[in-house]
């Protein structure tokens, strides 16, 4: 039957298509990892890849990239939080204050930093969750209240903390960042995608109506992902300071909005749901590392990176935002 | 008489992805003629009436209206030019008034510098609802307060606005009870004597074979057949439909009402919403129906089972070991499972794969201490409902999204297979499906009965309810009306009259 025949061949046809066109948006975010790092380079002549420039690249997104993963597991499940820059500040404040004032040991003030992490991602996420408000406008606030309490405790503390840095030594380590972060990622990347904790994530963010009536807990997953996410601010939070050296007013000051960008270079999904991958997070974050340093390294002023970051912000956004939930149109 | 052509398609071909959802379709529509459209879910028919509708268009081929080439833009177009759609799923804005919802798009004819006339639309609005025998809805209410069938009906009140040529109707009478169903057929011999068309698309074979003139049957995106007058039979729609005879039995072939004495799950004296003081008890392998008219109190009572709304008194409780459903996490903890009424929005991930809906009440099970889940193990589950249920993919990968939804329903009941349930709550099980997937959720529910686990059937369509519950509860206004037992000679009738 030739009619059948043919049917057959174009239905071949169109589901490769179909793969195509999931392999390639897939690959997209790897080809804009790849096409910054070309492009800055030659604009910088190859002191982008120098050996002494990639030590600076990976110091800087150490932190992102931190933060970044245990972000992932928020906005998997479709929240967010918009306070990490600056609780991760009041970590650092806390951490200083600990050492430095009450002089205990480090590890004591660690812990302090962990805890105002974990206290102010919970303030976000079980707020939220509880009182039924939107993540983003309980995280603006947290922000808010945080970014007052780093002001009066520097300025109690006197403006500039110095770090003493051979307290904090460890935290300077290259080895040592090297292997928290190569633990950190391979840790979250386990738990996000072969556990059920990731899946219970991603799950909720794809509908959580669904979620819940198959017998997901809400509260339990948004308490998990915001003790992850506290706990990594909390860990930043220590390397930052023993890097710059200082805790000042403007500590952990844009985290939050590297890491939203860092979301929409990746191409992880906004709302979260099934297509949120770790590896979306981490090539966003090396791509902005990349640009922001290249960008530097041209010669931009800061103000004009940030300029370029928060124009290419609305045209990733615009260009790569799934608009498949919208259109389920939300009619009740 | 002689028949004048209002619509004509010749070599219609639409393509979604991988799928083809419309092979050369040829398709004539009279005046003066109501004309049928069926065929399994998936078949194209949908597509087809959309296309005509303007919401989507067509890869080739090409429409005649009245004569004239027809390409519409739009649905606004297509209204224009007389072809209007009252569509399958909810079409009406919850937060604006009715007379809005009617008039939606088209509020500049009502405004004057900016301002609307807001008493001027109301007053139109009325009319309308009035003319098609809907006078009891209130123009002014706003929509939010309606129940699913009176906003189905405000649908139909904003076709009629543009005063169309060609009605389509695509599968609305799901979503009615008699109320409405009563004012869609006024609505249909209206457009016949007055040598105007309807393209009526239907699941409802007896209804079908009572409102039709001529009926064409699409299958995998081709045209079948087309029937008329006396040839339009339930067997030979269903023959054409599936492509092969029907076994002779569509719902259980016995009549026999069997159950263990032994209570699964027990409801005593629970409150919500509609209904108040209502107790009821199943039993290990019994398919439990419960009917009413959609606002009797039926679908809440389902989430109340389930734990999903609690109840203001009383409490549901399993016996074996005295829980009691609090929540759905302890429902799904102790083997049960639910199937919302509202599919895509509360039952499945449209976003995700089969495998990522399939493995959600399983977590728990596949997952080892540390939570650790095998990809293999995964795979292999959703692999295996695939294969019993015969869902129609590429493989468990694939999205939700490209799935028809008699294959998605079919995701839902692999969910609960899953993971073993052992009492399933099913509201609406077969809203919206084919006849091929109902037979197919039919042997389903057999089998699971014969295992000996427990279904709660939730549903308005009597045929199913007398065909496969071993015992029948009837609600109207939030209580428990009558109890019927499986038997030969209960009729619709004898329901019907605890219902309304």
């Amino acid at each position: 039957m030739p009619v059948q025949a043919k049917s057959v061949d174009i239905g071949e046809v169109l589901t490769q298509k179909s793969r195509r066109k999931d392999l390639f948006s897939a690959v997209l975010p790897f080809c804009g990892l790849l096409l910054t790092v070309l492009v800055l380079s030659i604009a910088t002549k190859g002191l982008l890849l120098s050996p002494m420039n990639l030590v600076n690249i990976i110091n800087q997104c150490f932190n992102t990239a931190i933060v970044g993963v245990g972000a992932a597991f928020v906005f998997a499940h479709g929240g967010m939080d918009f306070s990490v820059g600056a609780s991760c500040g009041v970590a650092q404040l806390a951490c200083i204050a600990v050492v430095t004032q009450l002089r205990l040991p480090l590890w004591v003030g660690f812990l302090a930093a962990v805890m105002v992490g974990v206290a102010c991602s919970m303030v976000v996420g079980m707020g939220s969750h509880a009182l039924h408000l939107q993540p983003f406008i309980v995280s603006l606030c947290v922000r808010s209240a945080c970014t007052g309490i780093l002001v009066v405790g520097c300025n109690a503390l006197g403006k500039n903390i110095r770090v003493p840095l051979d307290v904090f030594g460890i935290f300077n380590n290259n080895i040592v960042k090297t292997i928290v972060l190569v633990a950190l990622v391979a840790f979250s990347w386990y738990l996000f995608e072969k556990t059920s904790l990731g899946k219970e994530e991603k799950a909720i963010g794809g509908n959580r109506v669904t979620a819940v009536q198959s017998g997901i807990l809400l509260g339990r997953n948004v308490f998990l992902s915001s003790l992850i996410l506290g706990i990594c601010v909390g860990i930043a939070a220590c390397f930052q300071m023993s890097r710059s050296g200082t805790v000042s007013a403007s500590s952990g000051n844009g985290l939050e909005f590297n890491i939203m960008i860092a979301l929409a270079l990746g191409g992880f999904p906004m709302a979260g749901g099934s297509a949120a991958r770790i590896r979306s997070m981490i090539i966003g974050v090396l791509t902005i590392t990349f640009l922001t340093n290249g960008l530097t390294l041209v010669g931009l002023d800061s103000e004009y990176v940030s300029l370029v970051k928060g124009l290419l912000f609305v045209v990733i956004v615009a260009v790569s935002y799934d608009r498949s939930n919208l259109k389920q149109v939300n009619f009740v | 008489m002689k028949k004048k052509p209002i619509l004509r398609a010749m070599q219609v071909n639409k393509n979604f992805g991988p799928t083809r959802a419309l092979v050369d379709v040829d398709f004539l529509l009279y005046r003066g003629e109501v004309h049928g459209l069926i065929g399994e879910n998936g078949s194209g028919k949908s597509t087809f009436s959309s296309i005509i509708a303007g919401v989507q268009s067509a890869d080739s081929g090409s429409f005649e209206l009245n004569g004239e080439p027809y390409l519409p833009r739009n649905m606004v177009d297509a209204q224009n030019r007389g072809v209007g759609m009252i569509v399958q799923e909810q079409g009406t804005i919850g937060s604006i008034d009715v007379a809005s919802n009617i008039f939606t798009g088209r509020l500049e004819e009502f405004s004057k510098f900016g301002f609307v006339n807001m008493k001027q639309i109301t007053a139109r609005a009325q009319q309308i609802l009035n003319d098609i025998g809907a006078g009891d809805i209130d123009a002014s209410a706003p929509t939010m307060s309606l129940n699913f069938e009176d906003r189905k009906i405000v649908e139909m009140a904003r076709v009629m606005v543009a005063d169309p040529d060609i009605l389509i109707v695509d599968e609305t009478t799901t979503a009615l009870a008699m109320k409405g169903r009563k004012i869609l057929f006024d609505l249909i011999k209206r457009f016949r004597a007055s040598d105007k068309a309807v393209i009526f698309i239907s699941h409802d074979l007896g209804e079908l074979m009572n409102v039709c003139d001529r009926v064409t049957v699409l299958r995998d995106g081709r045209v079948i057949d087309t029937l008329s007058g006396s040839d339009i039979t339930e067997d030979s729609m269903r023959r054409l439909m599936v492509g092969r005879e029907f076994e002779d039995h569509y719902f259980r072939s016995d009549f026999v009402c069997s159950y263990d004495e032994e209570v699964v799950l027990d409801a005593q004296h629970i409150t919500y919403g509609s209904f108040t003081n209502l107790s009821l008890q199943l039993h290990k392998g019994e398919i439990l129906g419960i009917c009413g008219l959609s606002d009797c109190g039926m679908h809440e009572l389902g989430k109340v089972l389930f734990g999903i709304e609690k109840s203001l008194t009383g409490r549901v409780v399993l016996p074996q070991d005295g829980t009691q459903v609090k929540n759905p996490h302890i429902a799904v903890k102790k083997g049960m499972g639910y199937l919302s009424k509202d599919r895509d929005r509360e039952s499945i991930i449209l976003n995700a794969s089969i495998l990522d809906n399939v493995e959600l009440p399983s977590m728990r099970l596949l997952s080892n201490a540390v939570g650790y889940i095998s990809a293999k193990s995964e795979r292999r589950l959703a692999q295996e409902q695939i294969d019993v249920l015969k869902i129609k993919c590429r493989g468990p990968k694939q999205r939700l999204t490209e799935l028809s939804g008699g294959n998605k329903q079919k995701v839902v009941f692999s969910k609960w297979l899953g993971c073993d349930s052992d009492i399933l709550i099913l509201d609406c099980a077969t809203r919206g499906i084919d006849v091929g997937v109902k037979a197919a959720i039919y042997r389903l529910l057999e089998q699971i009965k014969k295992k000996g686990k427990s279904v709660i059937l939730i549903s308005e369509e009597l045929p199913e309810m007398i065909g496969m519950s071993d015992r029948m509860l009837v609600m109207k206004d939030g209580k428990i009306t009558a109890e019927f037992r499986r038997s030969e000679d209960l009729s619709e009738e004898d329901i019907i009259r605890y219902m309304i």
